[in-house]
């Protein structure tokens, strides 16, 4: 069946516009991994998911449909009926329901109308609460039709109604969890800030941190800032787990879940930090300990990594890729992050070693898309990340012998040599100046360019007889 | 009469007992100079051909200063006339007369006829293009210059004619000896006070700087403009582009870029950015910045009309893509041409291999010469011959080398140790390089107080220095009073407000 679904002019249409296409079935199993999720999120990793894999995409589509059908988001059904029609016409889920769509456009206009018209009545009543609220379920509504930037605008038009820092700080969290839906993670970052500065004071404010920073590393990443967004993610407490809704949102489910944090703070810790850091504040730290317990695979690969079985831990982490080329967020971003872990285990392989063949290095560090592990060592010394030499006639990799006492006496020299042709120069200023000597503008209107004519007539002449 | 003149010039004698002290020798010098400055031209000229005649009588190593008077009265007499009489054409007498002074005179003495010196060395100059053979009148004028002031520092209007000549000339080689030695004074006008009847400050004093006793007011040089000193600077870059020495040019070329400006640039600013552009990228391999003293906004107008010439250099960084650089020659060969930098730009795509090949070492330590020589597509014996034509002229510190293995063919190693190879250096050299360059700081550093002391004898500090002082005497006054005049201190505080 996966061929046939690989062969549709859906997943053509994506191979010919070079799109990624995660051919082989992933580790996890579709029902389980989607129950962790719910609301809009959910949609959206099944839409992933099915628009990424051949071997999941109608199921994945059934499942969203369904949830599709539920909501009041008519423009996404469509889209996502009209995908599975192409890629599995037969499917009875890929049947437009128009009377479903006609009904439910009806009512969302219905509802729409509704909303308004009572937000005016409130807006006249000059009631500061009614018209918080108001604005706040047209805001819902906004939301649960998919039109993600009105809800913004709605939930933006509550500030000026807040009367307690608790209004203050669920507008917030709406309008993080909006742009969030949006995925514009600059947003996303100025609202948690203002959400960070909202004055909640003790219980309430705990309850917010774990869910502030964890959406932190989360638009850190997706904007790709991995060491921040590390860091954000490390710093996440275990009480994100099992906090409760805030603003009504259960963040574990219906943004990320704590299985996300530990593959995306680990993944992230992995790519930007040294041995040494790993060990202290990734493995060592007892509050990301209970993140990692859900995801044993990416501790296993940590805890390769810091033992120094470099290629161990990348054949772990290439065994998730194509899980993880199937999660929303890591999709276009995972290829940097492999990289970035390939290219530091090369690295840190390398340290202890004054020359290794070239062979033995292929074998360790096996490529993935059909460049020679010479492309990739060139490139890495070229970009200074490898301070090495490639022996290409006995196939070596040789780590250069160094002179301190060499190089800084050489050093020494260069420096001083700049320092006294910068002072010559300064000095050749200094002069001018004293001389009175200036370049000035009124001249260089008819004077300046008479001059440079002439210069550049004499010049021209002596160019073209000297040879330079 | 002629017997009185050879009485007066014998008059003044350096060595003699009572000129020791520095002052006495100032005041007797000068003296004496303008006593034969009053003497009138007929006078000079009586005695010639004969026993007496003064030129054979003086000696211009003793008799310095009468010497240059009696020499620039005869060369007067004669240049006056249209067509250069036999014993000035270079090899006659008067020439060698002329020569022998410039190369012998007492440095010392010199300093008081400045006047006469310049004319002495314009005419050398003028009398040698008359001939039709102008570079005649080089080793003269570069001895003359250097008999004056060793360290040819201070700029003086012969340093451009000097500049001119040798590169009309093609004579780069000779300009060298001058160019090396930087510009560390500029003449000024120095005020008589600072200058006269100071034991140490009088122009015969053994003095640190040649700046003390050339100056405006002394001769030696005819007053200098800026555009005169960037010509110097522009010219002394395209000398040491002859002579194929880079990185001096580049140096030379920011030196004109520094000008002092009112946000403004000149054509000469221009014309050096341009060459400065493709002569940075010779010496570094890549675009450099612009020296940080340079004006922004005058860097930014040459800028703007200098685009093709940095896409130039854009091109030249892109050592994986070769052909870009030489189509972009291509297209602008015209300009090249016109702005007459065609050889610079030629010499660009010659060094653009050389910059690949020398990128190679930091990324190879060896390199089968078939591999680079099929990346630039050309025929490995060629790109060999190549190599070991750059490794002989030392731009790499590697060596070429036979191998049977693995029908690599002829394989290029490089050095990765900097004390190994043709271009190592020992420790000995790098320290000796050190101490070299510890003296060159120090007597710059010693120069740069100078030119901060001629600073500060300028009229605009002294003039601002006033101002600052006045300003800080009635500072304090201003408050005194307002806290006599202010009985009410809240209305005080009003009237700060306004």
């Amino acid at each position: 069946m996966a061929s046939s679904v690989e062969q549709s002019p859906f997943f053509q249409a994506h191979k010919a516009k070079g799109l990624l296409i995660v051919k082989d079935p992933p580790k996890f199993d579709l029902e389980s991994y989607i129950a962790n999720y719910s609301g809009y999120t959910r949609i959206d990793r099944l839409h992933h998911i099915g628009a990424h894999s051949p071997y999941l995409a109608v199921d994945a589509y059934r499942l969203a449909i369904a949830q599709a059908k539920r909501g009041k988001n008519v423009e996404l059904y469509t889209t996502l009926v009209e995908e599975l029609s192409k890629i599995a016409p037969d499917d009875p889920a890929a049947l437009t329901d128009t009377t479903w769509a006609e009904k439910k456009t009806r009512e969302v206009r219905e509802e729409h109308d509704r909303l308004e018209h009572e937000l005016k009545s409130y807006k006249n009543n000059l009631i500061k609460e009614s018209i918080r609220m108001g604005n706040e379920d047209l805001g819902h509504f906004y939301y649960d039709t998919g039109d993600f930037s009105n809800a913004h605008k709605a939930y933006m038009k509550m500030r000026e109604h807040c009367t307690s820092p608790k209004h203050l700080a669920d507008m917030n969290l709406r309008l993080v969890y909006t742009s969030i839906a949006q995925k514009s993670w600059t947003n996303v970052m100025a609202n948690l800030a203002k959400s960070e500065a909202t004055q909640l004071k003790g219980e309430d404010k705990a309850k917010l941190e774990p869910i502030i920073s964890a959406c932190n590393g989360l638009a850190l990443m997706c904007a790709g800032s991995y060491p921040d967004a590390a860091t954000a993610f490390l710093g996440t407490s275990a009480a994100y787990l099992t906090a409760e809704p805030a603003a009504n949102i259960t963040w574990q489910k219906e943004v990320i879940s704590g299985n996300d944090i530990a593959v995306y703070g680990g993944l992230c810790a992995l790519a930007y930090m040294d041995r040494v850091d790993l060990q202290n504040r990734v493995l060592a730290n007892s509050e990301f300990r209970n993140f990692l317990e859900l995801e044993p695979h990416i501790r296993r690969a940590i805890n390769l990594f810091c033992n120094s079985k470099y290629s161990a831990c990348l054949e772990v982490l290439e065994g998730y890729r194509n899980d993880y080329l199937l999660d929303v967020y890591l999709a276009d971003i995972l290829h940097i992050i492999y990289n970035r872990i390939r290219k530091k285990s090369i690295v840190q392989y390398f340290i202890p070693f004054s020359c290794v063949t070239l062979d033995e290095m292929a074998s360790k560090f096996p490529t993935t898309d059909g460049r020679s592990i010479n492309d990739d060592l060139e490139q890495m010394i070229n970009q200074k990340s490898l301070d090495a030499r490639i022996d290409l006639v006995e196939g070596l990799l040789i780590s250069p012998p160094t002179n301190p006492r060499h190089d800084v006496h050489s050093d020494a020299l260069t420096m001083a040599e700049s320092y006294d042709h910068s002072l010559r120069l300064r000095l050749t200023r200094l002069n001018m100046l004293a001389a009175g000597m200036e370049v000035q503008q009124n001249k260089s209107g008819d004077k300046g360019s008479n001059t440079g004519g002439g210069i550049g007539d004499t010049f021209r002449g002596l160019g073209s007889k000297i040879g330079f | 009469m002629s017997a009185d003149l050879t009485g007066i010039l014998l008059s003044f004698q350096p060595d003699s007992p009572d000129v020791e002290k520095r002052r006495d020798y100032d005041v007797k010098a000068r003296n004496f100079a303008s006593q034969l400055s009053n003497i009138s031209a007929s006078h000079w000229s009586k005695g010639i051909d004969t026993e007496q005649d003064v030129l054979t009588i003086l000696n211009p190593a003793v008799n310095s200063i009468a010497y240059a008077f009696a020499l620039r009265h005869r060369l007067a007499a004669v240049v006056e006339k249209r067509n250069v009489p036999d014993i000035l054409q270079p090899g006659g007498a008067l020439w060698n007369q002329l020569v022998l002074f410039l190369e012998t005179a007492d440095p010392v003495q010199l300093r008081y006829v400045g006047k006469e010196w310049r004319s002495l060395v314009e005419w050398t100059e003028s009398i040698a293009r008359a001939c039709g053979s102008p570079s005649l009148a080089i080793a003269p004028m570069r001895s003359a210059m250097t008999r004056l002031d060793p360290t040819t520092g201070t700029f003086t209007s012969i340093h451009l004619i000097f500049v001119q000549l040798c590169l009309e000339t093609r004579s780069y080689a000779a300009a060298e000896p001058i160019l090396d030695n930087y510009i560390h004074t500029l003449p000024t006008k120095v005020p008589n006070v600072v200058r006269e009847n100071l034991e140490y400050s009088v122009p015969c004093a053994d003095v640190v700087s040649s700046g003390e006793y050339m100056h405006l007011n002394s001769g030696h040089t005819d007053k200098v403009s800026l555009a005169d000193i960037q010509e110097y600077y522009v010219l002394g870059a395209m000398a040491y582009l002859g002579v194929r020495q880079f990185k001096k040019a580049q140096h030379f070329l920011e030196h004109v870029l520094v000008a002092p400006t009112s946000s403004t640039a000149n054509g000469f600013m221009l014309e050096a950015y341009k060459k400065w552009v493709l002569v940075t990228c010779l010496v570094d391999g890549k675009m450099g910045s612009v020296p940080r003293t340079a004006n922004g906004n005058a860097i930014k107008t040459i800028k703007f009309a200098s685009k093709a010439y940095e896409a130039l250099a854009e091109a030249y960084e892109e050592l994986h893509n070769m052909s870009k650089l030489k189509a972009q020659v291509k297209m602008g060969a015209e300009m090249w041409a016109e702005d007459g930098n065609t050889g610079l730009v030629t010499e660009l795509v010659n060094s653009q291999m050389r910059s690949y090949v020398s990128r190679l070492s930091q990324t190879y330590s060896a390199i089968p010469v078939s591999n680079i020589a099929n990346h630039l597509g050309a025929p490995a014996d060629q790109i060999g011959q190549y190599i070991e034509t750059l490794i002989r002229e030392g731009h790499l510190n590697a060596r070429l080398e036979e191998t049977d293995k693995s029908n690599a063919g002829v394989v290029l190693r490089f050095y990765l140790d900097p004390t190994q190879g043709p271009l190592a250096k020992s420790e000995k050299q790098q320290q000796q390089a050190l101490f070299e360059q510890t003296l060159r700081t120090n007597t710059l550093a010693e120069q740069v107080k100078d030119a901060d002391y001629r600073l500060t004898l300028t009229k605009e500090y002294m003039e601002n220095q006033k101002r600052l002082n006045k300003r800080q005497g009635q500072g304090g006054d201003a408050m005194d009073t307002a806290w006599e005049d202010s009985i009410d201190p809240e209305e005080d505080i009003m009237i700060d407000l306004h």
